[in-house]
């Protein structure tokens, strides 16, 4: 097969009030890997949809091969020879190997014949996983395969469409270690084939085998591409970053001496193994790591969201074994969680029966919820954290994402915990959002309480916290005693696994 | 005061389309179905609403929550004959026939506790759902029912325990005294509790209810139970019209009542729905099955009516929600 060209010349994409995408250009060759890098929000997705099809951009071209195309779907996309897989998997786990590649195409006795032709069919979708060397049976039920296996087997569909150019967004972030040289090898049979592979990840380690260019997007806007050979994790974390000025956290808040929690040995199986770690009253711990670190898993398994197999949680002198929610919210623990409209919130209640969701027995008496004790806890929350509101009794899926954490934050303040985890507060929401969430932890913090905070976002670790535990594989393998002295590029660095 | 303990969420006309509708309804029943508009008549309507009434009550708890029960037509019969068989066998025994009632009444609301309370449990502990359980029990209710009687009634009862069928206090029904109680009771649980607040949300969202600490699996085991503390109820009444318990009572009933639920706008889907709307619901059926029967019409129109009784409910109810999401 000739290699492809993909052309791109001053792609935009723009939103209301927001420019997603700003005048890219670039020039991707076939037989090459492309590794995509770049923050979140640095445009990275809206590229990708761009070029899937699932937007239109605003203006600017893309060129296949010298000729200009326009999609208005991702079918078209794929018709013209562009394929992504996605992070999730969009496998039918009860079908086999051979249904799920050729969905939509079996093989038939011909035209007019409805009767599947089953050896036409497993024989077509052996041969595409032959032309790229995966040996897995092609009538195995993908429910009896591994999470790894099913990621190769996708890439194998993506690949059935005969695409010039196939995107990959973060294949790896599921996958175990061999599974990622597995998922590799394809990736390098796909290059030999002149294909041109865009690879979006976060990890610098991982792309080293197999990446030949390193793509790097910031504050949507192509920042360059660099053959891998320079592409130093300095040169790297200097194109995603560029001059970053960090805000300082306000210097009047004091830790304490007394230990609020204890975490000694936790583990869960496959999660995270023997966490130990203290938190002081007045204190804000950063965990920082990678997706899948275990990060929000661990907070999980403290909270007693999860079970867990050993170790144990001592808060504010009480030691537990076994953490339930209701035990750990009566000894004085809240969580928000990472995804607040599966996890945090119900959408289809009011603001205000979602500000006393985790605290429904103190606005009781007697289990009768008096109005009297509700309205006033309401009020005060939407006031204290500036929640913008028009009615109260209005459901909270009318607010915005930065509106919506605050009344998921809000009804955990209103429980009265001692120690508070904010598993991914800011993501999705907007700058101004964020400094009032982290104005709240600060406020938290000046009254004695401690907080743990997770964010995939490093800046923001380094902007608040007092410390800064870093997790990779489930495990705490360093610590970043003062954030005011360590730079972002160095925090980078350490998580993503390499030393700069 | 604060300004928001005293605001309420404002007064629309729209929401209240049904209760229009079925206003209109009477209105047109009082001036052409002779005896339509009559205290006696009111007082029937209310009486005949009463079975499928109070368990219309229980399944709405039910659906909110997002679960079902198929169960609870064939629970009334069950219960009846369970109630009917201790009566006569204690009594064979020599106890006295209250005392014997006493006793099964006792032993027919344990059993049912036990039963929903399963439901709820296996629904918890390994996820089936309540559709196949209380399917299960509704075939398993029904076989009961005619094993337990030899699929004759059981006709054990003495002439007082007729009140509860047609006795009358102050010149109201009794079961028309029954199903407003039940009415406003449920109405103050789902409005006013923490529980009925937890049924809420564990209906719109059960992760999220739970990660906020409340006891999903308590909840889904007393809702369950609670609606088939209702179906005995039901099934009390029942046995008191008809003198006996019966095997072939309550067949169907299951649809009738979430057809009331359904049409009182309580969403199958879980965490919405108001126990004033079944009451409307329930009244809205039993009115068109008693303006029907005064008009002389064939009683089988009644299914055609709900059909479009249903299908008209929910398609208002779609309509308001696309026209809610545009503004």
């Amino acid at each position: 097969m000739e290699a492809a060209t993909l052309e791109i010349r001053n792609l935009t994409k723009a939103y209301p009030g927001v420019l997603a995408l700003d005048a890219f250009s670039a020039t991707f060759e076939g037989g090459n890997v492309y590794a995509l890098l770049g923050k979140n929000g640095s445009g990275k997705s809206t590229f990708v949809k761009c070029l899937s099809g699932a937007v239109t951009p605003t203006s600017g071209e893309i060129l296949l091969d010298g000729l200009p195309v326009t999609f208005k779907g991702p079918a078209e996309a794929n018709a013209a020879g562009i394929a992504v897989v996605y992070q999730e998997l969009s496998l039918i786990l009860d079908f086999t190997v051979a249904e799920n590649i050729m969905l939509g195409r079996f093989a038939t006795g011909g035209p007019g014949n409805i009767k599947i032709d089953w050896k036409q069919t497993n024989a077509a979708a052996e041969k595409i996983l032959k032309s790229l060397t995966i040996a897995i049976p092609v009538t195995r039920k993908v429910s009896e395969l591994s999470v790894g296996q099913r990621q190769v087997i996708e890439i194998a569909k993506a690949m059935s469409l005969n695409p010039r150019v196939l995107l990959l967004d973060e294949p790896t972030s599921a996958l175990a270690r061999h599974e990622i040289n597995s998922l590799m090898e394809v990736v390098r049979t796909l290059r030999a084939q002149g294909v041109i592979v865009i690879f979006i990840t976060h990890k610098l380690n991982e792309i080293r085998g197999v990446a030949d260019y390193v793509t790097v997007l910031r504050d949507s806007r192509h920042v360059g591409s660099v053959p891998i050979g320079v592409a130093t994790p300095k040169v790297i974390v200097d194109m995603m970053f560029g001059e970053t000025i960090l805000q300082s956290r306000p210097d009047d808040l004091k830790v304490g001496d007394q230990v609020s929690l204890k975490v000694s040995g936790l583990t869960r199986r496959d999660k995270f193994e023997d966490i130990n770690f203290e938190v002081r009253a007045g204190e804000i711990v950063g965990i920082a790591g990678m997706l899948g670190a275990g990060r929000s898993e661990l907070l999980r398994g403290i909270f007693g969201a999860d079970r867990i197999d050993s170790g144990s949680v001592t808060i504010n002198g009480v030691k537990v074994d076994k953490p339930t929610i209701p035990l750990m919210k009566t000894l004085g623990l809240a969580m928000t969680m990472e995804n607040r409209k599966e996890e945090g919130l119900i959408q289809i209640m009011s603001i205000e029966d979602n500000l006393c969701l985790a605290s429904l027995n103190e606005i009781s008496h007697r289990g009768l919820i008096s109005r009297y004790l509700q309205a006033p806890v309401a009020e005060k929350w939407i006031r204290q954290l500036h929640i913008k509101v028009s009615d109260p009794s209005n459901e909270v899926q009318s607010l915005s994402g930065g509106n919506q954490q605050k009344v998921v934050v809000g009804n955990w303040l209103n429980t009265d915990p001692k120690v508070v985890f904010f598993d991914e507060p800011t993501r999705g929401i907007d700058i101004v959002a964020k400094q009032q969430i982290f104005q709240i932890m600060w406020d938290l913090s000046r009254k004695g309480l401690s907080v743990v905070f997770v964010s995939s976002e490093l800046e923001e670790l380094l902007e608040v916290c007092h410390r800064i535990l870093i997790m990779e594989a489930g495990r705490i393998i360093g610590e970043v005693p003062s954030p005011e002295t360590v730079g972002i590029e160095d925090l980078y660095a350490i998580c993503m696994g390499e030393n700069a | 005061m604060s300004t928001l303990a005293t605001r309420r969420p404002s007064f629309r006309l729209s929401d209240f389309v049904l209760e229009f509708i079925l206003l209109a309804i009477v209105l047109l029943l009082a001036f052409t179905a002779p005896g339509f508009a009559s205290w006696d008549n009111f007082m029937n309507i209310l009486r005949s609403a009463a079975t499928t009434g109070v368990i219309a009550f229980g399944m709405t708890f039910v659906i909110i929550l997002g679960e079902i029960d198929l169960s609870v037509g064939s629970a009334v019969a069950f219960f009846g004959c369970l109630l009917a068989l201790i009566t006569e066998s204690l009594g064979n025994a020599g106890f006295s026939v209250e005392l014997a009632i006493a006793l099964g009444v006792v032993v027919c609301l344990a059993a049912a506790i036990c039963a929903g309370t399963f439901t709820g449990w296996i629904r918890h502990r390994l996820a089936v759902p309540t559709f196949i359980t209380t399917l299960a029990w509704m075939a398993a209710f029904r076989g009961g029912a005619y094993l337990l009687t030899g699929s004759f009634p059981i006709t054990p009862y003495p002439e007082w325990f007729f009140f509860f069928g047609a006795g009358f206090i102050a010149g109201i029904p009794f079961q028309a005294v029954v199903f407003l109680i039940v009415f406003v009771v449920t109405w103050f649980i789902s409005k006013y509790t923490v529980f009925g607040k937890s049924v809420y949300a564990i209906g719109g969202n059960a992760e999220s209810a739970r990660l906020s600490g409340i006891n999903v699996a308590r909840v889904r085991m007393a809702v369950m139970a609670m609606t088939s503390v209702f179906a005995v109820m039901a099934g009390i009444m029942v046995s008191s019209q008809i003198q006996a318990g019966n095997p072939t009572v309550g067949v169907s009933w299951e649809f009738t009542v979430i057809s009331a639920c359904v049409i009182g706008g309580v969403s199958l889907m879980g965490g919405r729905g108001r126990i004033w709307g079944t009451f409307v619901g329930v009244l809205f059926l039993e009115i068109i099955l008693n303006g029907m029967t005064l008009l002389n019409i064939d009683e089988y129109w009644q299914y055609v009516a709900r059909a479009l009784l249903i299908l008209g409910a929910v398609l208002i109810y779609q309509l308001q929600a696309v026209s809610r999401a545009a503004r």
